[in-house]
């Protein structure tokens, strides 16, 4: 059986074909798709499109974000007012990758892919999907949880708060190649300062587990405290907790367990 | 000394070779950058047909059934391709030299010796509708002991990896199971030195990743003939081991190569062009085989991995008195051209020094895994790596700097090579001097002055006594095993392995005096040879 490509172009249109078709994949950039078909994955009989102009907005202008499921990296790296983003994008792919790779697929990015996600994360992003009434939000830790159910779901974008400074939101993704490998571990840390404690801190892990996670022992560690030695070594010692890495040919489940700690100290406290 | 018959060939060489410092542009570099050089895949033919493979999921097991009957009832399948279908189904690729058996299936018969080899091939009118064929081949498999450490597949009761070589060794002369280099007395060398430093070197496989994945278009021409599109990096050996493996003569291809979309090494297997024809001979249409990114990562053959142990003496005055090496090449399932690796890596111990007491067993070991093939230098760039890891070393431990330590102890002309060569045209001593020079690394007056032109030979011409191993009595070799492609008539057998070396003067070259062309001609690696 050929592969079928159906094109709308609304995406409650499309958001319909993919709900009724098993095989029927969404088509964001096409760097996880057409190397699925390309590499023979039969599983996939349909790919659906969608021509809509919403899926490609960007609203940066005020305190909440938004960004439309199939706007590339590349365009996150070309707006000034995403200035907090443009670390996580940048850590994707080659330049090639980054213009054709969307947000919304970046959900869907299996391990040791899925960075942008790791970031969104620790912004406690909101997933904004199609439903059978119109638009639906789901918190993303949900939306990851259920994540191997959601192949027919279309996420329509993605939004979150922007921190409230630049020094409160820290990401750093560990690779063998760089700029561009696959990730040995990802990190991304949400530390608000107020009034010299840390209220509301979000840590949020790529590679530590079959979809990002949160390290929330780690955050318990934080929340509340001033951001010093003491608190960061107390949230390092506490990385591992609740993780589940697998071993893959970038690195063994047991040096990811190594590594966590060490480099979530060196994020905090601001070491290169 | 290479003689050009400039009378004949006039044109074909400017002798006027002055090209460093300058620069020169590629040939093919304008067809690169702009995106009009032709690869083997750029070639759509008619009604061409598409082959894939159903690889082994398994490292090891028997195959105890194949069942093909859905795939072939899938839509678009015109013909399913199994080991039977392939006139000559054993072959070894330097065979085409006379040099090892032949070991390696094209498509698996009884039993698969590696994780993702070749069981069935599929064509289809599309790819798609081979993949899907693919998925419905059932294999019933009876699951084997693995092995996939060298060391382990040579211990007693190991896993029989390829029962061409029972032992899991590759078999050097019908009678060796691995290459042996002796000078000197290297352990009573190592008895009397100042310091000993045993280590051991664990490499791992490298895959060679080229942006053009390995593939090959074939399609019927006229007069029974059949046009090769290929990526192939060797391919008049692809030629040749096409003709083997189907069983036609050679003239009945006419291979199409030439842009190699990244090659270094791995592109010399020759592991698409034979199905690629044999389904374009049973179907009568064009067929393409490409491997897809993840077959050419996991199933492409890598370069081998090797294990190497290196036990020196060092005197404390920095000179190195003893080297004894164990190594062994990981070759994988099949032979391919790891046989070739340890003969190579043997040849180039103890590397660019001069030691009396030399000690070398180099081993091509047969694993279940991936079997491994040429890339960059390979036999050599794995012992270099340990030998100067292991040089840093001893400086290290005798106090000294590391390059006037590798001036001290490198060879120079007259001296006399393990091989029972006599080193010319050495210039180790002048690189590390023009290194150290550019480098702006302090190098001492003395170690500043010496040449690799001075000090030499001597007593380092001389060829030390050098004990027999008593353990081992030395077998007669029979003749090389004989494959149609051995042009050697049947009562020319090979000069006998000189092993172990008597303590005696080197024998002369045995080269033929009044070389003539297609006489015999003599190979330091495959002994002596007609060509």
């Amino acid at each position: 059986m050929a592969v079928t490509v159906k094109t709308f172009t609304s995406a409650s249109e499309a958001a319909g074909a993919l709900s009724s078709d098993r095989s029927a994949r969404y088509f964001g950039g096409g760097t996880l798709i057409m190397r699925a078909l390309n590499e023979g994955d039969v599983a996939i009989s349909t790919v659906v499109r969608a021509q809509d102009q919403a899926l490609t907005r960007i609203e940066a202008s005020g305190p909440r974000v938004t960004l439309g499921a199939g706007v590339t990296f590349a365009r996150v790296l070309a707006e000034r007012d995403l200035g907090f983003l443009h670390a996580p994008a940048r850590s994707i792919g080659g330049p090639a990758v980054r213009n054709m790779g969307t947000v919304g697929g970046n959900l869907f990015a299996p391990n040791p892919y899925g960075d942008f996600t790791v970031a969104l994360l620790a912004l406690d992003a909101t997933v904004t999907v199609a439903g059978g009434f119109g638009a639906r939000d789901i918190p993303i830790e949900e939306f990851l949880q259920a994540r191997e159910r959601q192949t027919g779901t279309l996420v329509l974008s993605v939004s979150c708060t922007r921190p409230a400074s630049t020094e409160a939101f820290r990401y750093r993704k560990i690779a063998r190649i760089k700029p561009k490998g696959g990730s040995v571990i990802t990190l991304a840390a949400h530390v608000p300062i107020s009034g010299g404690r840390i209220a509301g801190a979000r840590i949020a892990l790529g590679s530590m587990a079959p979809t990002q996670i949160r390290a929330r022992a780690a955050e318990r560690a934080l929340e509340g405290r001033s951001l010093d030695t003491a608190s960061i070594a107390a949230a390092a010692s506490a990385a591992t907790e609740g993780t589940s890495p697998a071993d893959n040919a970038l690195g063994s489940a047991w040096y990811r367990r190594e590594i966590v700690g060490v480099y979530l100290r060196r994020l905090l406290s601001g070491q290169e | 000394m290479l003689e050009l018959r400039k009378d004949i060939f006039a044109d074909e060489r400017d002798d006027n070779l002055k090209e460093i410092g300058k620069g020169t542009q590629r040939q093919d570099m304008l067809g690169h950058v702009t995106g009009t050089s032709s690869y083997f895949n750029d070639h759509k033919l008619q009604g061409m047909l598409h082959l894939k493979v159903v690889r082994s999921s398994h490292a090891h097991a028997r195959i105890r059934r194949i069942d093909t009957a859905e795939a072939e009832r899938s839509a678009g399948v015109r013909r399913i391709i199994r080991g039977a279908d392939v006139p000559v189904n054993l072959n070894t690729l330097l065979s085409l030299i006379n040099f090892g058996k032949d070991d390696e299936p094209s498509l698996a018969v009884d039993k698969v010796r590696y994780k993702g080899e070749p069981i069935v091939a599929i064509v289809a009118d599309s790819e798609r509708e081979a993949f899907e064929a693919v998925a419905k081949v059932k294999v019933d498999y009876e699951p084997l002991p693995a092995v996939f450490d060298v060391e382990d597949a040579l211990k007693p009761g190991a896993p029989v990896v390829n029962e061409t070589y029972p032992k899991n060794t590759f078999t050097y002369h019908e009678a060796y199971d691995h290459q042996k280099l002796r000078f000197g007395d290297a352990d009573a060398a190592l008895a009397t030195a100042d310091h000993v430093l045993e280590q051991r070197y664990q490499m791992s496989p490298i895959e060679h990743a080229p942006t053009e994945t390995n593939g090959a278009i074939a399609a019927p021409d006229t007069n029974g003939r059949y046009v090769v599109y290929t990526s192939t990096q060797a391919l008049f050996f692809s030629v040749d081991t096409c003709a083997k493996i189907l069983d036609v003569p050679s003239n009945t291809f006419h291979f199409i190569g030439g842009t190699v979309g990244g090659g270094f090494g791995g592109k010399v297997d020759t592991l698409t062009e034979p199905l690629a024809i044999l389904g374009a001979m049973l179907t009568g249409r064009p067929v393409r085989y490409v491997f897809g990114r993840e077959e050419e990562m996991q199933y492409g053959p890598p370069r081998g991995a090797e294990r190497i142990y290196i036990k020196d003496g060092v005197m404390r005055d920095g000179r190195v008195v003893a080297r004894k090496i164990r190594c062994y090449f990981d070759s994988g399932a099949y032979t391919r051209l790891s046989s070739y690796a340890a003969v190579k890596c043997a040849a180039h111990l103890p590397g660019p020094y001069t030691i009396p007491n030399v000690y070398g067993d180099v081993y091509c070991v047969f694993t279940n895994r991936t079997p491994a093939t040429a890339m960059r230098g390979f036999g050599v760039t794995a012992m270099d790596f340990a030998i100067e890891c292991q040089m840093d070393k001893l400086a290290n431990l005798v106090n000294m700097d590391p390059m006037e330590f590798r001036i001290l102890n490198a060879y120079r002309d007259g001296d006399m090579k393990a091989h029972r060569r006599e080193a010319k045209n050495t210039a180790l001593i002048e690189c590390v001097q023009v290194a150290a020079e550019k480098a702006k690394w302090p190098l001492r007056e003395e170690f500043k002055r010496a040449s690799s032109r001075k000090d030499g030979g001597g007593s380092r011409a001389v060829i030390p006594p050098t004990p027999a191993d008593s353990s081992r009595t030395r077998p007669t070799a029979p003749a090389q095993q004989r494959t149609s492609y051995d042009r050697l008539p049947p009562t020319v057998t090979r000069e006998p392995p000189r092993e172990p070396p008597p303590p005696a003067p080197p024998p002369p070259s045995p080269r033929p005096a009044a070389p003539s062309h297609g006489a015999t001609r003599f190979s330091s690696v495959f002994g002596t040879r007609r060509r």
